[in-house]
């Protein structure tokens, strides 16, 4: 058991100098500027095969992923609109929220 | 003494053999109800302790959008929840969900402005004062901070646990996310939404050796059968991690790059953000050994309000060890839980 202990303090020591070592370099430009270029490059290529992907639909006169994806969104915020609204009318009512009316219960 | 040792080692052994069977730890588990549900993003109300209330004001939880909402209601007794549910508080935890594909439109109003303000409208209509105290973790705490400041009506007071605002620090996140050719608009045309992997690589960087040294931690301690559900339940949550809605991002990631909070460039809903127009009764609590959230990044904020009644608590541990840990139920869940208690009207 000594032994382990002994081991896991080594290790300890040599876990946070590696770490620290690790983020020193992982901060440099050296590697941050070519890291970053190269994930940038990779994700262009996939942005542009998207935008042919959506050209083609397109061309098809069929709608893209990112149409369905844009009407699903245009949904989305349509109803919380709508719930904007039924809140505004519930306080406009008199008849407060949900918790309101709660609390107006909790009060009679 | 030796028996002891003899035992322990035995333990270990006997669970390190088991581990492929042990059954999965039960997270977020603490009873509670949907109060609300928007898109994708549900207002949860924790069920209140047997004998009732003992606080008026109800308390919101904001959390990161980036992980899960459990992780402030991890197991039973390591659950920041179950204990405010304990000592009498009326809590609600903000879950933002999971985005789908639709959500990359997802604008930083939207959430921060639309989803937040209405979660803490619903959470205040619940107490008499019409204002709920609010928690901001994290990415959630850069998200009440801004909304507090923007909005301040309905916070009773805001504590912002281990939440940077200043963005340009000696950090590796601040580092990345500062590098010119690291290109936010073609990674969000290319993905729509941030996805979740590369953040968690992202995060993994943030300390390489740590897996190393998790499973090392694993092997000192496998005797300690709490130990090892505390340290699967946090695995669970840490691998359970969400993608990020790509427009919201863009935005997020400029008031990085441009240190738009302390600069005062930042707007919410066409509004002007002026940290020092937050004056309602603040505490920031900020880590140590915190590697995501330098410390003095999250402590900043104590310089830019406008708070008379203000508290900063700088405690020992990690970004999420130190909230979840038997430590925290001792001296971090009782400081904020006290806070609350002294302003509760």
């Amino acid at each position: 058991m000594m032994l382990w202990d002994l081991w896991k303090k080594g290790f300890d020591a040599w876990e946070d100098a590696t770490a620290r070592y690790l983020e020193a370099v992982l901060k440099t430009s050296a590697v941050l500027v070519p890291s970053g270029a190269l994930l940038s490059a990779i994700l262009k290529l996939k942005a542009e095969r998207e935008r042919m992907t959506a050209q083609l639909w397109g061309a098809l006169g069929l709608p893209s992923r990112r149409d369905q994806e844009r009407m699903l969104h245009l949904l989305n915020q349509l109803q919380s609109r709508i719930t904007d609204l039924e809140l505004t009318m519930q306080q406009q009512r008199g008849r407060g929220t949900e918790p309101e009316r709660m609390l107006e219960n909790r009060s009679n | 003494m030796t028996q002891s040792i003899a035992s322990n080692d035995s333990k270990r052994i006997w669970n390190l053999l088991g581990l492929p069977f042990r059954k999965k730890p039960l997270v977020g588990v603490s009873p509670s109800d949907v109060v609300h549900h928007e898109n994708k993003w549900r207002l949860i109300r924790y069920r209140s302790r047997p004998e009732g209330l003992a606080f008026r004001t109800p308390v919101l939880l904001v959390p990161s959008l980036i992980n899960r909402h459990y992780v402030l209601d991890l197991m039973p007794g390591k659950s920041l929840a179950e204990y405010l549910v304990a000592q009498g508080h009326d809590v609600f935890v903000l879950d933002w969900g999971t985005p789908e594909n639709e959500d990359r439109y997802l604008t930083f109003d939207d959430i921060c402005d639309r989803y937040l303000g209405r979660a803490l409208r619903l959470t205040s209509a619940y107490s008499e004062r019409n204002q709920a105290h609010v928690l901001g973790y994290c990415m959630g705490g850069i998200l009440t901070a801004i909304h507090t400041a923007a909005r301040p009506g309905r916070v009773a007071s805001l504590v912002q646990l281990a939440a940077p605002v200043r963005f340009h620090d000696d950090g590796l996140l601040s580092a990345w996310m500062r590098t010119p050719s690291f290109d936010v608009d073609t990674m969000i045309a290319a993905y729509g939404n941030v996805p979740w992997q590369l953040m968690q690589s992202a995060f993994h960087l943030l300390r390489p050796t740590l897996s190393l040294s998790k499973a090392v931690g694993l092997l000192d301690r496998a005797w300690n059968d709490e130990f090892l559900d505390g340290f699967f339940a946090l695995e669970t949550w840490g691998n359970d991690n969400v993608s990020l809605p790509g427009e919201f991002f863009r935005r997020f990631a400029r008031m990085y790059r441009d240190d738009d909070l302390v600069r005062n460039a930042m707007t919410l809903g066409g509004d002007p953000v002026h940290l020092a127009d937050i004056r309602c009764p603040f505490l920031a609590v900020t880590f140590e050994h915190d590697n995501i959230v330098p410390w003095r990044s999250a402590a900043e904020v104590m310089t830019l309000i406008s708070s008379e009644d203000k508290q900063h608590i700088h405690l020992p541990g990690g970004h999420v060890g130190a909230v979840v840990s038997k430590s925290a139920a001792r001296g971090l869940w009782p400081q904020i839980s006290g806070f609350w208690a002294q302003r509760d009207r």
